[in-house]
């Protein structure tokens, strides 16, 4: 009735393009190895968890729309909202398993429960009977999806035998490309770039693939969405699809159930596991993909209905199955090309949940079941007869791979018609959600213990076999169903669909509420009946404050005597020789060791190696052989605590010496810079002296060049000697004027100087000055000009210091006036609280940048002043002074646009505010 | 760290979504009312969903605000070191 594609078109593409992932996979793991990582964003890893969106999705929810409407979207709901507190749950998850290198869900929870090896094999053994049926799904999803494209109808490939079984070559090749993705070398991390990376290529493919058939069903085949809702509402049988209501107030309760179930799923499923914890990169990618994985989600599920409703009204009436809209819509229309590439978007969702899984799986099956059956057995030669294991462990996972595929083709011969794919996933996902109360609990209740979470998986386990499992296999028809509707031995209140005779709910939802509350319960009840032990109290201190410390500052639980050299010959065999070498090497380097031969076995290096032998071997089996070259002493509960409490101190030691330490850093660093300082002033101090020394030295060399002359040379004219005579007054005069200063300065300095107060009239005053520096303003060419008011009241200062102020202001001026049209101004001006005084200029002004050191106690600035005269004493001595009475003296900015020249201002106070610190 | 205030707000969205997911604000939707030709019952499903996603993209996209502890902890802060 439609167009078939040919058998070998078929299989080529399909194995072109599994041979492409192989490819993407072979790119990333060389992209890896020259450390410039693919899979390192945060998109790639939200992508690689959209293998959470297997065969199940790709065709089961078109059939689970076509039969329920909405009812398909709970099971993406739950992992939205488990996403939502990703952030806080996902992110704790990760740090708790990359501290202690744990790399599957079963050494997850057996590591937390005092890394119990029972429990490990427990959760193995339910992950592998719940995930049997899952890759069962995929198989058959993947051959009738075969079947369909090239016979035109989905046949029942399981009547075949195994060699002309479809599902049986799908098998075996999936077998081998997981091999090659997952198991081809040994890391002791479990990382899988190249699988991570074809992962999420394959997501890309099937969402692509997904969109493409919706897009052509509802704009190619229909005229909108509109349109097929429309003809939807037209029909009743229909109609009743678009509506949330399916019969009673108890179906809200199977939507809950669904949320709860894939809610569950979403974070303990092991292919989630494998490539949301294990696989993780960075903690941080969380932040990205607790949003993009849920978008991806509602992307590839936004034509789900559209495409069951048009697959209903296409063949409307006809006998097409719905699990198979998305290729029959396509097929049916001719457009074989479309069908291939949805075909392959199929084969994109099982291939990639089946790799994922199998090789999660494998890795428990090797690490928590054949290892320690092998170490019982004292097959791998004990600690005295070493062997390398690494090639060993490697064929382990290999045969696990294959052996779990093995599996589900068995379980898809046997039970593969029996149940539509939906169903078969629903059994799968309620067996793996047993996991989640240990391991939430065990996240963040302290008082978990094995027993108790041995009890809860083993209820929760039994009740979901007993009233899920059980009764599918009747329904299969290879038990009686009678026990089903009469109850076992006819005890009606054991009818496994209505335990204790609870009616009214789904089977799922009846078997989940059953199988989860007594999961529950027995943990709670049977972790309460005892304080934990030591190794459980460590453990869980560890998982459920993994955020409180740092790596570095993690307790080490372990007392008991080791040797360094049998530590190391058991990583040897185990980890491979070259490994343990790099390993020993950064271990020393890290404990600040050059030769690793003189590493001390303490705790530290036993649990060191204990988490590298966790990464190869899981945490149980590492304990065993860490405890099979080691005497370690049992801890309790008390004792446990008593390491805590160590270890608290320690830290809290080591903080307070950080604290210690940095007060002691910063204490030197004020040192060092008063040291700094004090050795400037010191040096300020010898400038100082030594310009002192040389201007005393100016002087007395004339006045003894002179008075060598006179003395000598009787003829000196008088005229001349008269001359000479005067210069030496001068001189002496110069000399006694600087001691004078240098006196001044060193008694202002030292407090020695005695005031003597009065009421000063500031005009007088600063006439006198004028009186007094006329004959050197003269000599200078310059004239001067006084600025005062009229009236000006009493100032109540010592006359002669700030008559000192003034001449020192003045000269200074004098000094730097041009020697034609010299002008200098001074002014005073009152207000309420005292007296400005200003002397200006018109000499060259002070230069830029030397503004704050003119005042400088040991600074001369300007260079050598004209004439000679300066001490570079004046301006210090009158900050000195003015500063004592309260005012203080600057240096007035000069005016943008105004002529240049020099203008230094003083204010006093009209009553002095003594100043006791006169220091500028 | 789960005191900062973007985990209290997911938190309160994870409440959120919760109830507005299940029964009985759900069945709100439940009607025969079409929105440019959809049913409302599978839009507002997928509006909700929508929302939500939204909601978490803008509060894990804006980085430095969120980062705050949102109560004052009765411990040194956990120290960023590796």
């Amino acid at each position: 009735m439609t167009a078939m594609l040919p058998a070998p078109l078929v299989i080529g593409t399909s194995l072109a393009y599994l041979l492409l992932l192989v490819g993407v996979a072979y790119w990333a793991d060389r992209r890896a190895a020259a450390r410039r990582s693919v899979i390192a964003r945060p998109w790639v890893y939200a992508l690689s968890m959209a293998v959470y969106c297997t065969a199940w999705t790709y065709f089961g929810s078109v059939e689970r729309a076509a039969t329920g409407g909405m009812w398909f979207l709970p099971i993406y709901l739950g992992p939205t909202l488990a996403m939502v507190l990703g952030w806080t749950v996902l992110r704790k998850m990760i740090r708790i398993a990359k501290t202690h290198r744990i790399t599957s869900i079963a050494d997850f929870i057996a590591s937390r429960y005092g890394k119990s090896q029972l429990l490990a094999t427990l959760v193995t053994l339910v992950a592998v009977v719940g995930i049997v049926p899952y890759i069962a799904l995929q198989l058959k999803a993947v051959s009738s999806g075969y079947a369909l494209l090239t016979s035109g109808s989905a046949v029942a490939p399981a009547h075949l035998h195994w060699s002309q079984d479809s599902a049986f070559y799908v098998a075996i090749a999936l077998a081998g490309f997981a091999i090659v993705f997952g198991a081809r070398h040994l890391d002791t991390t479990e990382r899988h770039e190249g699988m991570v990376a074809a992962i999420a290529f394959e997501s890309l493919v099937k969402l692509a693939a997904f969109l493409c058939v919706g897009v052509f069903v509802v704009y190619g085949l229909f005229g909108g969405l509109g349109d097929i809702f429309s003809q939807a509402r037209a029909r009743p049988e229909l109609a009743d699809l678009l509506h949330a209501e399916q019969g009673g107030a108890y179906s809200w309760a199977r939507w809950m159930g669904l949320m709860v179930l894939a809610l569950c799923a979403a974070l303990v499923l092991p292919r989630q596991f494998q490539v949301m914890v294990v696989e993780n990169v960075h903690e941080d990618h969380v932040r990205r993909a607790s949003w993009m994985f849920p978008l991806y989600l509602l992307l590839i599920n936004l034509f789900v209905l559209p495409i069951a409703l048009g697959g209903l009204l296409y063949f409307s009436g006809g006998e097409h199955n719905p699990e198979h809209f998305v290729l029959s819509l396509p097929m049916a229309a001719g457009q074989n090309a479309l069908a291939l590439f949805v075909f392959i978007g199929g084969l994109s969702a099982a291939t990639g949940m089946v790799i994922v899984e199998t090789v999660a799986v494998s890795t428990m099956v090797s690490n928590e079941l054949a290892l320690p059956l092998l170490l019982r057995l004292r097959l791998l030669g004990t600690a005295h007869q070493p062997r390398d294991f690494t090639r060993s462990l490697l064929m382990i996972r290999r045969a696990a791979i294959v052996g779990v595929l093995l599996l589900g083709y068995l379980y898809f011969q046997l039970a593969g018609d029996a149940y539509a794919l939906a169903s078969i996933g629903l059994i799968s996902f309620a067996a793996v959600a047993q996991f989640a109360p240990v391991l939430l609990g065990g996240m963040y209740w302290r008082g978990g213990t094995r027993a108790g979470a041995l009890a809860g998986l083993i209820m929760g386990f039994g009740v979901w076999v007993y009233t899920l499992m059980l009764p599918s296999i009747a329904k299969s028809g290879w038990l009686d169903v009678g026990f089903l509707t009469a109850g076992p031995w006819g005890v009606a209140w054991l009818r496994p669909e209505s335990l204790w005779g609870l009616q009214g709910l789904d089977s799922l939802t009846h078997s989940l509420f059953w199988s989860l509350l007594i999961n529950c319960a027995a943990y709670v009840i049977v972790s309460l009946w005892r304080a934990p032990s030591g190794r459980e109290a460590s453990q869980a201190l560890l998982f459920v404050d993994v955020f409180r410390r740092g790596t570095a500052q993690t307790p080490v639980f372990w007392r008991g005597r080791a040797d360094a050299a049998e530590l190391k010959r058991l990583c040897e065999r185990f980890l491979g020789v070259e490994k343990t070498r790099e390993l020993w090497r950064s271990y020393a380097k890290e404990a600040g060791l050059i030769a690793d031969q003189a590493l001390v076995p303490d705790a530290r290096l036993v649990q060191f190696v204990e988490a590298q032998l966790t990464g190869a071997v899981g945490s149980a089996s590492a304990r065993v052989l860490v405890a099979s070259v080691s005497d370690e002493e049992a801890l309790s509960q008390g004792d446990v605590l008593v390491m805590l409490e160590e270890a608290s101190q320690l830290r809290s030691y080591s903080r307070a010496l950080e604290t210690k330490s940095r007060s002691l850093e910063q204490a030197t660093s004020e040192l060092r810079s008063a040291n700094e300082q004090l050795k400037s002033l010191d040096r300020l101090k010898d400038d100082f002296m030594s310009s002192v020394t040389h201007e005393l030295r100016t002087p007395l060399t004339s006045i003894r060049a002179l008075a060598e002359i006179l003395q000598g040379d009787a003829e000196v004219p008088p005229q001349q000697r008269q001359r000479f005579v005067d210069i030496i007054v001068q001189e002496t005069e110069r000399l006694t004027r600087l001691v004078n200063q240098v006196l001044d300065m060193a008694k202002i300095e030292s407090g020695h100087i005695d005031w003597r107060l009065a009421d000063i009239d500031v005009r007088a005053l600063l006439e006198k000055a004028m009186a007094t520096t006329a004959a050197l303003l003269s000599d200078r060419g310059a004239e001067m000009e006084l600025d005062v008011p009229q009236t000006l009241p009493l100032l109540h200062a010592d006359p002669d210091r700030l008559l000192q102020v003034l001449l020192n202001l003045i000269s200074n001026a004098a000094k730097f006036v041009p020697p034609q049209g010299g002008h200098v101004q001074l002014r005073a001006r009152a207000d309420g609280q005292g007296l400005t005084v200003c002397v200006q200029d018109n000499g060259p002004g002070v230069p830029a940048g030397h503004e704050h050191l003119i005042f400088d106690r040991f600074h001369q600035a300007g260079g050598p002043t004209p004439g000679g005269q300066g001490t570079g004493l004046g301006l210090p001595i009158s900050h000195h002074i003015v500063a004592h009475f309260g005012g203080r003296l600057w240096l007035e900015p000069p005016a943008p646009g105004a002529p240049p020249g020099a203008c230094f201002c003083f204010w006093l106070p009209w009553q002095p505010a003594f100043s006791g610190d006169t220091a500028p | 760290m789960s005191n900062t205030l973007r985990s209290q707000r997911l938190g309160a969205l994870f409440a959120a979504g919760w109830l507005l997911l299940n029964f009985p604000l759900l069945g709100l939707w439940d009607s025969d009312l079409t929105v440019l030709g959809i049913p409302l019952f599978p839009l507002a499903l997928f509006a909700i969903w929508g929302g939500t996603i939204a909601t978490v993209a803008w509060w894990m996209e804006s980085r430095p605000a969120l980062e705050t502890p949102a109560t004052s902890l009765p411990e040194p802060a956990p120290q960023a070191r590796e």
